[in-house]
């Protein structure tokens, strides 16, 4: 190995780093937004005895079309819409019908959603105000309309559940626990960080969901990307023993992503397009759903660092490291990418 | 020497990268979060695959962390390397392996017979390569075998020394013996699952 | 925020034995291997009642008794079906069944208490017995894994019943209420092994 002298050494670095910040960026455009895609939304309405109206909102990501369409086993969706017309990230469709034939009994399918990773939420809505909502998923894209003198509806359950895998598959939410994970010592400070957390993203989730305080979804989503950023280097210093306002005080930087994330949190509620009256159940439920996947997420972490430590493992360096250098460079990546995109460099 | 670090760090990040968006990516039919999901999502929900995997633990645990440390090498890289390069044993040979596994480790836990770090290295090593194989054999694991692998590596990876964290403190008499009572518990399973290849084996085949 | 054993325990055990999660493989049929393994055992009143005496005397002997019945009992059942899947004659099973349901109940009722060997060597023997009966019933078109687990379970389970209700060891009302258990028990066992006399 040719010697290199200790300054050049010293400028290497930092272009070692940006490069491989710059080959990841150029690797993974495709992967990272995955997670900004939202739901489709379907609803058929009873609006007279033997009137129906179909609307279908379908979601769309810039140039990328997300190749949804639904099906009614009664064929009512194969006729041209009334109406169609595009909105920000939706392209909607709009169906009337007269029927006298009953609901009951008719399958719902999307075809297409098994290729993607949205899911669909379904409502009909009956003249009597019964309701049935379902979500879709890519692994059971139909369903059958049940008969609604049959069952109680309630979507309680569903909004749970997509609240719980929301925050399961959003890696740029995980990051930034594991971060703040990694960044605190004792249990006491983890609970208040944790908690400060929590409190702050529901309080945004809250706001933006009921009151549609939101950010613009370029800038909102570049902050998050600096709030995982900003978290590398922090954890580092830790590591070195070194402090900083961060160390010494975590859930005052928790508190404050929190409001961010919890606007982050928003995208998978807001696109449903929800009537108020539903809103505030969708929004408890979501958001307990978001706390149980955080909760089962931040147990896991701990019972495994608790697991390594009871088997005496010592971690070759690179490896002890690698979690934090994956938040630095998931981090880095993203701010150039929605950076960018938010100062429209890109589309 | 600093430089080689940085430059191991960086590249192993850009390949952590380049995996990732893959992982991420839209297309996984089953779970729809990608193949490593995946990949864990089929150890979770395959009994055949995490009971032995949790059994070893708890025993690994019971004898000591050298051990502990020794099961979760084994396990993996036989995991990996049976998923990714012993695919075409065939089914019968995989299921004699399993049932034999089976009654190996379960017996081993429920008489709380210690070991050396060596054998229990190879009792996981040989667990891994016949389960991960086993998994890969069927080819149910379609869009991207090597990242549902990688999943299920991870899961093992995660799932062992979870296991054996319950039994290493040894402080509660009462987990001792559930675990205890798993062994024998798994064990038997073993038995059955043979005498159920004795029986009908060929329709194994 | 160092998580309990006890909670770790319970957490994997749900994870492990939630039928939920074994019943979301429905689509390759694998939940009906499990489902119908798991209610064979549970399934026959012969064989519930013998397995909770089993559970009920090793609460009664105590400690060492309370934990090696169980870890042995599936063994020696688990030898059993495999006698019975490989199709070694075994005489009078039925009659062996019947009869462990008055055994066990009449030790439970007497309280009986032998050295710890010939405890495990009575039920040994009538778990053998219990174990061949459904091994020689076991149907092919199973998945053998899942029918093996959810029969091994659905045993572990009705020991666990019988070693809970034996936590009445305790008081003096509770060890007279085992010991009627053990005397319905053995009426029970009575009544088929008049059916299979008969």
């Amino acid at each position: 190995m040719t010697h290199v002298p200790a300054p050049a050494r010293a400028a290497l670095t930092p272009v070692v780093r940006l490069l491989a910040v710059v080959i990841v960026w150029l690797a993974a455009p495709a992967g990272t937004r995955a997670h900004e895609v939202r739901p489709g939304y379907l609803e058929i309405n009873q609006t007279a005895p033997q009137a129906y109206a179909v609307i279908w909102k379908q979601p769309t990501l810039g140039e990328i079309a997300v190749h949804l369409a639904p099906r009614l086993s009664n064929g009512w969706l194969k006729r041209p819409p009334v109406d169609q017309y595009a909105a920000d990230y939706f392209l909607i469709r709009r169906w009337s019908v007269a029927s006298a034939a009953p609901l009951a009994g008719v399958s719902v399918a999307i075809d297409g959603l098994p290729e993607t990773i949205t899911d669909v939420f379904v409502r009909v809505r009956w003249l009597d105000g019964r309701r049935q909502d379902v979500i879709l998923r890519p692994e059971s894209p139909s369903f059958v309309i049940a008969d609604p003198t049959e069952r109680a509806a309630t979507g309680v359950p569903g909004f749970l559940v997509l609240g719980v895998e929301h925050i399961l598959t959003g890696l740029d939410h995980l990051l930034v626990l594991l971060g703040l994970i990694l960044l605190v010592r004792d249990r006491w400070m983890l609970l208040k960080t944790v908690t400060a957390f929590t409190v702050a993203h529901s309080l945004t989730l809250a706001l933006a969901v009921l009151c549609h305080v939101q950010l613009s979804t370029p800038v909102l989503n570049t902050l998050i990307a600096l709030s995982v950023l900003f978290l590398a280097p922090e954890v580092m210093r830790a590591r070195r023993r070194e402090t900083s306002l961060t160390i010494r005080h975590p859930w005052i930087v928790s508190f404050a992503f929190g409001l961010l994330h919890g606007m982050g949190f928003a995208s998978g509620l807001t696109g449903l397009g929800l009537d108020r009256a539903d809103l505030v159940s969708a929004l408890l439920s979501f958001n307990v759903g978001v706390e149980i996947g955080q909760l089962a997420f931040l147990a896991l972490v701990l019972a495994l660092v608790r697991a390594f430590r009871l088997l005496e493992i010592r971690w070759p360096r690179p490896v002890a490291l690698a979690p934090t250098y994956a938040i630095g460079v998931f981090g880095a990546t993203w701010t150039f990418q929605y950076g960018a995109a938010a100062l429209g460099f890109i589309r | 020497m600093k430089r080689l670090r940085l430059i191991i760090t960086g590249l192993s990040g850009a390949i952590l990268m380049i995996l990732a968006p893959a992982a991420a990516q839209a297309h996984l039919v089953a779970t729809g979060l990608g193949p490593v999901y995946d990949g864990i999502a089929h150890f979770g929900l395959s009994p055949e695959d995490f009971l032995p995997v949790i059994a070893l633990g708890f025993y690994a645990g019971l004898t000591g962390a050298g051990q502990g440390r020794a099961a979760l090498a084994g396990v993996t890289l036989g995991w990996l390397i049976g998923g990714a390069a012993v695919a075409g044993l065939p089914p019968l040979v995989l299921s004699v392996a399993t049932a034999a596994l089976y009654l190996v480790i379960g017996g081993l836990l429920a008489a709380k017979r210690a070991l050396q770090a060596a054998p229990v290295a190879a009792l996981g090593f040989a667990l891994g390569v016949a389960r991960g194989a086993a998994d890969f054999a069927g080819a149910l694991l379609g869009a991207d075998p090597a990242l549902t692998l990688a999943g299920m590596a991870i899961a093992v990876f995660a799932v062992l020394p979870l296991a054996a964290s319950v039994t290493l403190p040894m402080r509660r008499t009462w987990i001792i013996v559930a675990a205890r009572v798993s062994g024998s518990w798994l064990a038997a399973l073993g038995i059955l699952f043979a005498g159920w290849l004795l029986r009908f084996g060929k329709a194994v085949q | 925020m160092k998580p309990s054993p006890a909670l770790l325990v319970a957490a994997m055990l749900a994870v492990a034995f939630a039928p939920d999660a074994v019943c979301a493989h429905v689509v390759k049929g694998e939940a009906i291997g499990f489902v119908s393994g798991f209610l064979h055992p549970v399934s026959g009143a012969d064989h519930v009642i013998a397995m909770v005496a089993v559970g009920l005397w090793g609460a009664q002997l105590e400690s060492p008794a309370i934990w090696a019945l169980p870890v042995t009992f599936p063994l020696v059942m688990a030898f059993g079906g495999l006698l019975g899947l490989v199709g070694v004659p075994l005489p009078a099973s039925e009659l062996a069944i019947a009869l462990s349901g008055v055994c066990l109940g009449a030790v439970v009722l007497t309280q009986f208490r032998p050295p710890l060997w010939v405890a495990a060597l009575l039920v040994g023997t009538f778990g053998l017995f219990h174990g061949y009966a459904h091994g020689a019933e076991l149907p092919a078109a199973q998945n053998a894994i899942l029918y093996s687990l959810g029969f091994v379970l659905a045993t572990g389970l009705l020991h666990a019943a019988g070693i809970a209700i034996g936590a009445l060891h305790r008081w003096t009302w509770g060890r007279n209420f085992m010991r009627v258990a053990g005397a319905l028990v053995m009426g029970g066992g009575l009544y088929f092994l008049w059916g299979a006399l008969t």
